[in-house]
C-alpha cells in the first residue's frame, strides 16, 4: 500500500536531510505506529506519501501509483484515497459538524444525494450522531477530533494517515480516539499513525516503525513505544 | 450541488473582502474608464484625420497673362503646355483624381467667398489663375506629384494644403500616442491590484483552501472561486466604467465641445456603444487572468 524505497528528503534550507535513504513497506489493511523525536522525519514521511512534497532521491509508491511518475493534475486523485488527520483538527469554524464533513465531499464535486446519505453514517461511525448541527466551537476536543476523523474517512480511502491524533487530547479522551481509529482499520483500511503517546503505543501493540535522524533505527510487529525518555 | 457550493464560495469570498473588493472594483472601473477613453481619443483623431484627407487637395495653379514668375515666362498657359501638365498629373501614381477649373469657375468660387466685400467688384475673371485640383490616393504622399509639376512651364504655382495641416495631424498623433501610453499603465496597475487582492483572498481562506487540497479537490475546483469573484468584480467594474464613459463623453463632448468646435465630427454615444463589448470583455478577461496567474503562484498543489 506505502512502499518507500531508499527514499531521501533534503530541505533546501537544512543541512541534514530529513529523510535518508530510508527504505519500507506498509501492507494493505496494517495498523502501523511511527515514532521517534521530533526532527526524526515522521512528519516528512507523511509529507512525501501525500506527495505535498518530491523526495530528493528514491522511489515512493502509494495506493499502486508511482509518485515519480505522478502529474501534478492527478495529485488530487491520489488524495482522494488517503484521508488525513492532524492534532490541531483543522476544522471550519463556522460550518456545523455536517457541513464540515460534507464540505470534503463537496469539494470532490460528489452529488448531493450522495452526501446525505454518506455524511450521517460516518457520523454514526465516529459516535457523533445527533450533533451534527453544532459549530466546533461547541464541541469538545475529542468530539472535534472525531469529526476530522469522520471527514478524513467519510470518502471510504485506502489510507489514513494520522499525525499526532491525540497530541492535544487528554488519556481518557485519546483511549476514544485510538477505538475509533482501531475500528476504522478492520474496516480494511490502512491506518499509519506518527505519535509521541506511550502509553497509546504500548496498549495497541501494532507494528512500530522508529525513526531517527531519518533513519529507520526500529521496525517491529507488536512493539512498543520504546526508549523511556 | 456544485454550482451552489461555488456560488455561496464566491458570495462569501466577496462579503469577507468587502473593501478589497471595493477597491478593486474603483480600480478596474478607472482602468476600464481610461481605456474607453483612449479607444475614444484614437477614433476621434482617425475621424478628425479622415475628415481633413478627405478634403485635401494640391491645387496646380496655372499662368494667366497677369502672371509672373519663372514657369510664366511665356505669357499665359498654352494648350499645349495645360495637356503636359494633366498628363504628368493623371499618370502620377499618387493621383487619384484630377479635376480642372478654368477662369470662369474660379471667378464664381472668388465671388463666392468674397460676396460681402468690395473686392468682388474688382476682380474679373482673366484676372485669376486656371487651375487643376488634384485628389491625391493617399493624403500622406504628396512631395511625387508636388515636384513633378512645380517646374513645368505653364505652371505659376503648387500649393499644397497638407502643409497647411501638418501640425493638425502631428498633435493628433501625440494625442493617440498618450492615451495609449496611459492606458497601458493603468492597465498594468489594474492587474497588479487585481492580483493582490486575489492573494489576499486566497491568504485570507488559506484553512478552506489547505482542507480542500487535503481532501483531494481539483485545483480547478479550489480556483474556480476565486476566479469568478475577480470576473464578477472585473465585470461590476466594467459596467461603472463604462457608465462613467457614457457620462463623461455626455458632458465634456456632447454639452461642451461639439456644439463650440465645428471643424470636424465628434465622437458621441453611439461611440462608446459600439466599445462596450469590448470593454466589458476586456474588464473581465484581464480580472481572471490577473488573479489565474496569482493562484498559480500562490495556490500550489
Amino acid at each position: 500500500m506505502i512502499l518507500f524505497d531508499n527514499v531521501s528528503k533534503l530541505y533546501p534550507t537544512q543541512n541534514q536531510a530529513a529523510l535518508d535513504s530510508l527504505s519500507l513497506e506498509i501492507e494493505k489493511g496494517e495498523f502501523v505506529f511511527l515514532v521517534g523525536p521530533s526532527g526524526s522525519g515522521k512528519s516528512t514521511f507523511l509529507r512525501l506519501t501525500l506527495r505535498e512534497e518530491k523526495p530528493t532521491a528514491g522511489r515512493i509508491r502509494v495506493a499502486g501509483k508511482d509518485l515519480h511518475r505522478l502529474s501534478n493534475w492527478k495529485v488530487p486523485h491520489l488524495r482522494r484515497r488517503i484521508g488525513t488527520v492532524f492534532q490541531d483538527f483543522r476544522l471550519l469554524p463556522n460550518k456545523t459538524v455536517f457541513e464540515n464533513i460534507a464540505f470534503a465531499l463537496q469539494v470532490i464535486g460528489k452529488p448531493r444525494r450522495q452526501i446525505n446519505r454518506d455524511v450521517p453514517a460516518v457520523l454514526e461511525l465516529v459516535g457523533l450522531d445527533g450533533k451534527e448541527d453544532r459549530l466546533p466551537d461547541q464541541l469538545s476536543g475529542g468530539e472535534q477530533q472525531r469529526v476530522a476523523v469522520a471527514r478524513a474517512f467519510v470518502n471510504r480511502p485506502l489510507i489514513l494517515l494520522a499525525d499526532e491524533p491525540t497530541g492535544n487530547l487528554d488519556p481518557a479522551t485519546s483511549v476514544g480516539i485510538m477505538k475509533l481509529l482501531d475500528r476504522i482499520n478492520r474496516t480494511g483500511t490502512t491506518v499509519v499513525m506518527a505519535t509521541h503517546d506511550q502509553s497509546i503505543v504500548d496498549q495497541m501493540r501494532k507494528r512500530v516503525i522508529e525513526l531517527e535522524h531519518g533513519k529507520l533505527v526500529r521496525d517491529q510487529s507488536r512493539g512498543v513505544y520504546g526508549y523511556t525518555r | 450541488m456544485r454550482f451552489q457550493y461555488v456560488l455561496s464560495e464566491i458570495t462569501t469570498g466577496l462579503r469577507r473582502n468587502l473593501t478589497m473588493t471595493i477597491a478593486l472594483v474603483i480600480v478596474v472601473a478607472i482602468s476600464i474608464a481610461m481605456l474607453g477613453a483612449g479607444l475614444l481619443i484614437r477614433s476621434q483623431a482617425d475621424t478628425t484625420k479622415g475628415y481633413w484627407y478627405d478634403r485635401i487637395e494640391i491645387s496646380v495653379f496655372m499662368c494667366n497673362e497677369f502672371s509672373t514668375g519663372a514657369g510664366c515666362a511665356d505669357g499665359a498657359v498654352t494648350d499645349a503646355q495645360r495637356d503636359t501638365i494633366r498628363q504628368t498629373l493623371e499618370s502620377h501614381p499618387e493621383v487619384d483624381e484630377v479635376f480642372y477649373e478654368n477662369q470662369e469657375q474660379a471667378f464664381e468660387r472668388f465671388s463666392e467667398q468674397f460676396d460681402d466685400s468690395d473686392i468682388g467688384g474688382i476682380i474679373t475673371p482673366d484676372q485669376l489663375p486656371e487651375s487643376f485640383r488634384v485628389a491625391l490616393r493617399d493624403p500622406e504622399e504628396y512631395d511625387g506629384v508636388v515636384s513633378a509639376v512645380s517646374g513645368l512651364p505653364g505652371v505659376q504655382e503648387v500649393t499644397d494644403q497638407r502643409q497647411l495641416l501638418e501640425p493638425l495631424f502631428r498633435t493628433l498623433d501625440g494625442f493617440q500616442l498618450v492615451a495609449f501610453a496611459i492606458t497601458v499603465i493603468q492597465i498594468i496597475a489594474a492587474v497588479l491590484l487585481i492580483g493582490n487582492t486575489i492573494r489576499l483572498a486566497a491568504f485570507n481562506r488559506r484553512r478552506e483552501t489547505g482542507i480542500m487540497r487535503l481532501v483531494g479537490a481539483s485545483n480547478f475546483y479550489i480556483q474556480l472561486p476565486f476566479i469568478l469573484e475577480a470576473a464578477i468584480a472585473g465585470l461590476l467594474g466594467s459596467v461603472l466604467g463604462v457608465i462613467a464613459l457614457f457620462v463623461g463623453v455626455e458632458l465634456i463632448v456632447g454639452r461642451f465641445i461639439a456644439p463650440n468646435l465645428q471643424f470636424t465630427s465628434w465622437v458621441d454615444s453611439a461611440d462608446v456603444w459600439a466599445a462596450t463589448p469590448w470593454l466589458l470583455v476586456a474588464g473581465v478577461l484581464f480580472s481572471m487572468l490577473a488573479s489565474f496567474i496569482t493562484l498559480r503562484r500562490y495556490l500550489r498543489v
